[in-house]
């Protein structure tokens, strides 16, 4: 595997090149550097306190191309976009704009040099106009110094227009804006200060298909005016349909960097899983007993009419695009909001869910996807939060017997191999993959029949991965029920006995493993419907 | 979200969310003038209500400081402190025989320049505001009763009265209370520092990612609300013919209070200055409306807890739709 | 385990017992030690059992409501309303006795009802409505102070039985009453927050909500009680205090939040929530009494040891920031 592809000479380089001069290379540039990467990153290396997330890092970007980002959760590509944004330094390693070796010594340095980012939590102000937001920092000012309001709203409208936007009104506070709506304004802001490097983080991640098309027309556009844009995706079909290069990132390192056309679907993936599938994923299906959990037509806020059973010993994967509910649908069943229709039956048997307190007492636990937020209480000990949804078992005479407490605790250490001091140890002092075994840990000590798991391995480093997923065999083969809710396509097919795909809210349609084809799984989760 | 449906909001096109807050607040106004007038004609004398309008002018133009800090995210609560220590300073001043601008001026750095250390404590060394000023507010009080003893400041010159000033026929405090708002409205609009104070309140890491310095907007903020407390200082100082030089008591809930009412949310970058000053004045003639329909002033407190109970409750439901 | 996977850093012996010393309480009691040793040394009536059991008698109104304040700001809230619930009470139990004539002890359990109920509105505005505490409180502290000026119409009751006295002024066993009643609420309060689930709970909530919740803990519900306890204490601190000075008036207890959050914070509770324990408390409450009563056998007034409480309080959060950076949290 060669492990990148240099800026080579013209001849060598992509269709990128021919745009950029064809069209608007920026005057200052001399002819001959005229495909000299704008931004580039050399032998970047950085680390968190003991975690080394970057571990070599090389990476350029040209004006006029797109350059897809790929890699799994935690492979590093959100602290690379930290560094070429100036929120981060590197420990080794250039950062170099035009050619120059840059130190970027904060996002304004970075501004400055014509790098932006659309970030995908959309960091904007809810209560300014869509105006103010896309000049804020930068407004344009009368000679008095003051702020020049009808100019900004001139300009807004201007570049608004430049992105094919005329229905969004400069006027209208952000806080009323659709999401595709924000994301628009969040791309007007870069504009407005002449970036010639966009940053897009999972831009079309929460956004419907019609809103994705109108996205990718925006970045031809741009590409065409010779803006360079780094594109951060999980969606293959988005990246061979818009990006000119694709570079791969796998655990902190750059595996390669090709040209789109150069890479196939499948050799995407296996450079960036570094393995194959099968090997990846062993699911040794066990003899599936009766039904535990079944749900029929269910419905709870954007959750319509679900059904679907789950039975002993069985893994039923959830699969769907991010907003299609399955999250939602979780956290029905576990009683955070409770189903304000349809039934849920546990073991044959009609009952409640109120309360998460409910839940664990139907035996259902839930390992959420958000693991910092939900899963624990991150500045309390091992011990803490392994028993902190079971308190009440451990204090029969109202105080908590701290002895038991801790003999579970080390039970699970020892049982689940997390890396840790001991029991006594803060929760947010350990690596990604031992949080998240406390996690399981935690609920496991629920003895529950029905398990949910919600983006198991996000975060999690490839040994852990592979221990998760043998935890999930060893759990089935016990007879527990599991739910696997995954955004990885990979995962949710390799780990499934069944795969229920969502969509809108609502079941696009179940799939035994035969025919759960990536195919099969991709077409429901876009259209809907099972083909 | 189209254009059209949104069409009619173009006679407001620069408008605020929270603006409507303000047109609320005048209506209240009028009304409990309208109704109480009514019932007690004497409520409605020029005379009665110029005393409503100028003499809690102070607390509106505090009001308007306060407002600043809480729309960048913080409180002060030490700010009813503040203004009884300024206004002891200009008072010793003046019967020190300083001159009496100084005696205006002084109160003025001072305040900028305590709250420019205070805002520091608070920003730079991460204390909370909530904390940092229950703090100095003890300290602002325990030190003014230690250094006066509680004495009273009298023999004020006449021409250092300046509360007492008129212009045009309207006291001086309606003036200042006036024109200061409409200044800090319009540079709170109009300059970068200004939006900054709205983008560090609203959202504080986006801010730093656009560049603005969260930290020197905070202590800008701060120094301000204390230059503006300075004011307010001297018109308190100067209403009357004596100065009690102690903390007037629960002075900094009433001007919290002002910005609250007034639509500065309480989860800072929503608001405007113009609100405060006009729920400062809603409760003067609270206040005061209470004297006239003979209802004891030992009320007063509970009914401006009662109100600003129900504002905050609105205040979290409207945002609770916004958001 | 993947090899790959980062080791822990391994933590030499040695800074370990560095933490544990520098750790807030331990500090505390050294400072504390510190202070009475130089106190005793500078003024020789004052490490007398007289001047100490008056100095514990004269804390205890505070040292209630910092125990309920300590587990309000674990929570990661606040409860400045205390000080005018404690002036509510203690004109409720006025009104009951002298204008409804009442008997006292109904007169008294009526108004701990009324302080817990005030509380318990505190923590409904707080759970149901999702004020923020500092916001919430602030308005109750009007409203309750308002409505003790309004009910009282500044008129005192004064001229209780002469048993009634006995919690505020008599001694059991050679010590103050209601020196053994704070006592008492200490050990529920340390064993309450150490040992039980809800205790559990009170820290889970503090350091992250939500993550609680999906944990299946009663977030509101402790929440609720916790507030609602905060007001029961500054209740039972208004019986302390009118029993005290014998007299009940509209402005008792103004400013007392001041002096509690003081004791609290420095007594190592973290303002943020999540860390913090009743015994640091008692130990921040006793710090700023023998430094009260220091000064004013020093010949400091009343008014000057407000200015060092309020320095104490600052730089006891400054020390606690630094401490924690020095602790790399």
């Amino acid at each position: 595997m060669s492990l990148e592809v240099r800026t080579g000479p013209p001849a060598g380089a992509g269709n990128g090149v021919a745009r950029l001069a064809a069209g608007a290379a920026p005057a200052q540039v001399p002819p001959m550097a005229e495909d000299a990467p704008v931004v580039a990153l050399r032998g970047i290396e950085k680390s968190f306190g003991p975690i080394h997330v970057l571990r070599g890092v090389d990476f350029d970007l040209r004006p006029g191309e797109v350059h897809a980002l790929m890699g799994e959760n935690g492979a590093g590509k959100s602290t690379m976009i930290r560094l070429m944004s100036g929120a981060h330094r590197p420990d080794h390693g250039t950062v170099e704009i035009d050619g120059a070796p840059t130190r970027l010594s904060g996002p304004a340095a970075a501004q400055a040099a014509g790098i932006a980012v659309v970030h995908q939590e959309l960091l904007l102000f809810p209560a300014m106009t869509v105006a103010e937001n896309i000049f804020l920092g930068h407004a344009p000012r009368r000679r008095s110094g003051l702020l020049d309001w009808p100019r900004m709203r001139e300009r807004a409208r201007a570049i608004l227009d430049r992105l094919d936007c005329p229905d969004l009104d400069v006027d209208e506070p952000v806080s009323r804006l659709s999401v595709a709506n924000r994301q628009r304004v969040e791309i007007a802001r870069a504009l407005s200060r002449d970036a010639r490097v966009l940053i897009m983080d999972e831009p079309t991640a929460a956004l419907a298909e019609a809103d994705v098309r109108r996205l990718l027309d925006v970045v031809r556009s741009l590409r065409a005016e010779g803006v360079g844009i780094v594109y951060v995706s999980h969606r293959m079909d988005e990246i061979f349909e818009i990006s000119d290069r694709i570079t791969v990132l796998r655990d902190g390192r750059t595996i390669a960097t090709r040209p789109t056309g150069a890479v196939t679907e499948a050799g995407l993936v296996s450079m960036m899983v570094g393995r194959d599938i099968d090997r990846l994923f062993p699911r040794e299906a066990g003899p599936v007993g009766e039904t535990v959990l079944e749900v029929r037509g269910l419905g709870a806020g954007k959750v319509r009419d679900v059904s679907f059973r789950v039975r002993a010993g069985e893994i039923l994967g959830i699969a769907g695009l991010v907003g299609s509910g399955r999250t939602e649908l979780a956290q029905t069943i576990f009683g955070v909001t409770p189903a304000t229709s349809g039934e849920i039956l546990i073991g044959g048997a009609a009952v409640t869910v109120g309360s998460v307190r409910a839940a664990i007492g139907h035996r259902i636990a839930y390992v959420p996807e958000d693991r910092a937020q939900h899963g624990l209480v991150r500045p309390q000990t091992i011990r803490e939060n392994i028993s902190m949804a079971i308190l009440d078992r451990l204090a029969p005479r109202v105080m908590v017997e701290r002895g038991r407490e801790t003999r579970l605790a080390e039970e699970a250490i020892a049982r689940f191999a997390i890396r840790a001091r001991g029991p006594g140890q803060v929760v947010a002092q350990l690596s990604g993959g031992n949080q998240q075994k406390v996690v399981l840990a935690k609920w496991l000590a629920t003895d529950p029949r029905i398990l949910i798991l919600d983006e198991p391995t996000r975060g999690v480093d490839v040994g852990a991965k592979t221990e998760i997923y043998r935890l999930m065999n060893q759990l089935t083969a016990e007879g527990l029920a599991v739910i696997m809710i995954s955004s990885e396509l990979p995962e949710v097919l390799g780990m499934s006995d069944r795969v229920l795909v969502m969509n809108g809210g609502r079941v696009a349609g179940i799939l035994d493993r035969a025919e759960a084809t990536p195919e099969a799984v991709g077409a429901a989760m876009m259209t809907g419907h099972a083909a | 979200m189209t254009t059209s449906a949104l069409a009619p909001r173009r006679l407001l096109p620069r408008r605020l969310p929270g603006a409507s807050q303000e047109l609320v607040l005048l209506a209240a106004i009028l009304l409990i003038v309208a109704v109480v007038g009514w019932i007690n004609p004497r409520f409605v004398s020029p005379n009665n209500l110029t005393t409503i309008f100028s003499g809690n002018a102070y607390v509106a133009v505090a009001a308007i400081g306060m407002a600043l800090v809480i729309i960048c995210g913080h409180i002060d609560v030490s700010v009813g402190a503040l203004i009884g220590v300024l206004a002891t300073i200009s008072g010793i001043l003046v019967t020190k025989g300083f001159p009496v601008w100084m005696a205006w001026l002084v109160p003025v750095l001072v305040g900028g320049a305590w709250n420019a250390g205070l805002g520091a404590v608070i920003a730079y060394l991460k204390v909370p505001s909530i904390i940092a000023t229950l703090a100095v507010l003890s300290i602002l009080r325990g030190g003014l009763i230690t250094a006066t003893g509680g004495a009273w400041i009298s023999g004020l010159p006449p021409d250092y009265q300046l509360a007492q000033f008129r212009l045009l026929g309207l006291p001086s405090p309606v003036w200042f209370m006036v024109i200061m708002t409409a200044v800090a409205a319009f540079l709170l609009r109009n300059t970068g520092f200004g939006r900054a104070i709205y983008a560090v309140g609203g959202n504080r890491e986006a801010a730093e990612a656009e560049g603005i310095s969260c930290n020197r907007t905070i202590v800008g903020v701060f120094a301000i609300h204390g230059m503006i407390a300075g004011v307010a200082a001297v018109l308190f100082a100067t209403q009357l013919q004596v100065i009690q030089s102690t903390v007037p008591n629960g002075l900094e809930l009433l001007v919290i209070t002002a910005a609250v009412v007034g639509g500065v949310s309480i989860l800072g970058g929503i608001g405007t200055v113009t609100g405060a000053a006009l729920a400062a004045i809603l409760f003067s003639a609270i206040g005061s409306s209470l004297i006239f329909l003979n209802v004891s002033a030992y009320w007063l407190r509970a009914v401006q807890g009662v109100l600003i109970l129900a504002t905050v409750l609105a205040d979290m439901a409207r945002r609770g739709r916004a958001g | 385990m993947s090899p790959r996977s980062p080791a822990l850093p391994a933590m030499p012996p040695r800074a370990v017992s560095l933490r544990s010393l520098l750790r807030h309480e331990t500090l505390l009691a050294l400072i504390l030690l510190a202070a009475l040793a130089l106190l005793a040394l500078a003024n020789d009536r004052f490490l007398t059992t007289a001047n100490l059991l008056n100095q514990g008698r004269l804390m205890t109104e505070v040292g209630l409501i910092a125990i309920a304040m300590t587990f309000v700001v674990i929570t990661g809230g606040i409860d400045l309303s205390v000080g005018s619930i404690l002036g509510l009470c203690a004109v409720l139990v006025g009104v009951f006795w002298k204008n409804l004539e009442l008997p006292l002890p109904v007169a008294m359990t009526l108004s701990l009802g009324v302080g817990t109920l005030a509380g318990l509105v505190n923590g409904l505005i707080i759970t149901r409505f999702r004020v923020p505490p500092l916001i919430a409180t602030l308005a109750t502290l009007a409203l309750y102070r308002g409505l003790a000026e309004g009910i009282s119409q500044a008129k005192s009751v004064r001229g209780y039985p002469a048993w009634f006295f006995e919690l505020g002024q008599g001694s059991i066993v050679g010590i103050p009453t209601q020196l053994w009643l704070l006592l008492a609420a200490a050990l529920v309060g340390i064993v309450v927050l150490r040992s039980t689930t809800f205790g559990r709970a009170t820290y889970a909530i503090g350091n992250n909500e939500q993550g609680a919740a999906f944990s299946g803990l009663p977030v509101a519900r402790t929440k609720l009680l916790i507030y609602a306890a905060s007001g029961f204490m500054a209740g039972l601190a208004a019986l302390v205090f009118v029993s005290r000075v014998t007299t009940t008036r509209s402005d008792m207890g103004t400013g007392i939040e001041l002096d509690v959050i003081t004791a609290v914070v420095l007594g190592g509770t973290s303002i943020f929530g999540g860390r913090g324990f009743v015994t640091g408390t008692l130990l921040g409450l006793c710090l700023i009494q023998v430094l009260k009563n220091g000064l004013a056998l020093s010949g400091v007034r009343g008014d000057g040891t407000v200015v060092i409480i309020g320095a104490v309080l600052i730089v006891a959060v400054l020390i606690s920031n630094v401490l924690k950076r020095w602790n790399g949290e």
